[in-house]
């Protein structure tokens, strides 16, 4: 045994920017994640070139299994084209080598900010998800070593007495995104800020999702075929946004999640959010050859 | 622009078998193809020297002293090398650390050499799997899904990542086992 055979080669760069020490570390803990649905499992977080809370944890699952195979799709808030989601795909392109894509279809690993997209993820396709606050108990329980115990002892009182207080002072549950959800019937997770339409995308999904919060340093996932069902009563039934009427003015498609854009006279038009869901039926119209996969939703309602 | 980097071997190899793993794990049953055969590129791909291993197998252990891991007794490793066929081997199995409620991620990765396809009929049923998934399993101790089911306690628990040549197969915790 030399010296020279315990070292390996110089790089002047990482591949996929992470150094091999970072990347076994993820490895580790998204295998535990995948293996104990829904629980937070700790990381060391490493520095990335964007801020903390701008998509670090995305973005460190997404280097660790990026190879030039892979084709990347990063959203942001539904679209491909905001600022967030063009800069970290050029950064995830310009470090691996992998290609990018807009299109849901082509994508191998997806990147998203506060959107599942609406076509129907294979099962060759990783979710990873970027997320704020990984921790569903802080709104009742700020102490986060006494939250991880009530972790422990599955102790979800406090997230139904707030759900029930929610109803009893405003007539309906007021989360809006982030809605709390018992994963494989043990875990309450946060599903991150994706709004209450995306949640059902989770549950028995065919793909697997990761949770990552690079600024909390902690990383969770959901497994395929697992379910995932949002805390609601036997009497108040779960319901998503109301936007199964709605039309977007831009591509005419009905039925989807809309993004809401003011008018100066007080009324509203609507865009579909999956913004290139929205360009493939443009550019169905314009009678090009564009293939859409199947949607979670049809006409507005969850399929099965 | 500057042109992308390109991988090297090593990182290919790691690369493509964490892919497998994570592929296997997530879908308890399936077998996935690793990209070379036997436990060393797992363990290139996952252990470092902020892991505490444990192998019963020399070549593996001289592979995890150049990895930097520090060589544990059983009862502290995270990640165990070990065969699962004899008396002895389950009476270890049954000393493999299985986390605690607070940090399940403590509980060890255990990764052994089977027969997958052939051997005791299996049906196993969890999370990853659509309803249930019927599975062949040989080379391992018959009394093996017996100390599996007491050493996992949902949430507690050890991953086992079975080998067979350049074949994987997993079985998270999460995963029933029961023999047909």
């Amino acid at each position: 045994m030399s010296l020279t055979g315990l070292t390996r080669p110089w790089k002047d760069f990482s591949y996929g920017f992470l150094d091999a020490s970072a990347k076994r570390e993820l490895r580790r803990k998204m295998l535990k994640a995948v293996a104990v649905p829904g629980c937070q499992m700790p990381y060391a977080s490493r520095e990335v070139p964007i801020a903390r809370g701008w998509g670090t944890g995305g973005l460190q699952v997404t280097c660790t299994l990026l190879n030039p195979g892979h084709t990347v799709k990063v959203i942001d808030q539904g679209a491909d084209d905001s600022v967030n989601a063009a800069s970290i795909r050029r950064f995830l392109t310009r470090v691996s080598g992998a290609r990018s894509t807009w299109d849901t279809l082509e994508a191998s690993l997806i990147q998203s900010r506060h959107r599942v997209p609406e076509e129907i993820l294979r099962e060759d396709q990783i979710l990873i998800l970027q997320v704020p606050n990984p921790e569903p108990l802080r709104p009742v329980e700020p102490n986060m070593s006494v939250a991880r115990q009530m972790h422990a002892d599955a102790d979800y009182g406090r997230m139904w007495l707030q759900l029930y207080e929610q109803i009893v002072r405003s007539g309906r549950v007021m989360f809006g995104a982030a809605y709390p959800s018992l994963v494989h019937g043990r875990y309450v997770m946060t599903p991150s800020p994706i709004p209450r339409w995306d949640v059902p995308k989770l549950n028995m999904a065919r793909h697997l999702t990761i949770l990552s919060a690079g600024r909390e340093k902690r990383l969770y996932a959901v497994p395929p075929y697992t379910r995932v069902e949002p805390l609601v009563f036997d009497d108040v039934p779960y319901k998503v946004e109301e936007h199964g009427h709605l039309t977007c003015y831009r591509s005419g498609l009905k039925g989807f999640f809309m993004n809401e854009i003011p008018q100066e006279d007080g009324g509203a038009l609507h865009e579909v959010s999956d913004s290139h869901l929205g360009i493939k039926a443009i550019r169905q119209g314009d009678g090009e050859d564009v293939a859409t996969g199947d949607t979670w939703y049809t006409n507005g309602e969850m399929g099965q | 622009m500057q042109a992308a980097p390109t991988p090297d071997a090593l990182e290919t190899r790691d690369n493509l078998t964490f892919e497998a793993v994570l592929w296997a794990l997530s879908r308890p049953g399936e077998p996935r193809a690793l990209p070379d055969a036997g436990a060393g590129a797992i363990l290139s791909a996952l252990v470092d020297r902020e892991c505490r291993a444990y192998a019963d197998d020399p070549e593996i252990e001289t592979l995890l002293r150049q990895s930097g891991a520090s060589l544990v007794p059983l009862e502290l490793a995270d990640h165990v090398f070990a065969g699962l066929t004899t008396d002895s081997d389950l009476a270890r199995f049954m000393r493999v650390p299985v986390g605690d409620m607070l940090y399940p991620d403590q509980g060890a990765t255990v990764i052994a050499p089977a027969q997958i396809g052939s051997g005791t009929a299996l049906r196993l049923t969890g999370p990853g799997i659509e309803t249930a998934r019927d599975i062949r399993l040989g080379g391992l101790h018959p009394r093996l899904w017996e100390v599996r089911a007491t050493l996992c306690r949902y949430p507690l628990g050890v991953e086992m990542l079975f080998v067979d040549g350049a074949q994987i197969l997993a079985l998270p915790r999460s995963t029933q086992v029961e023999g047909i």
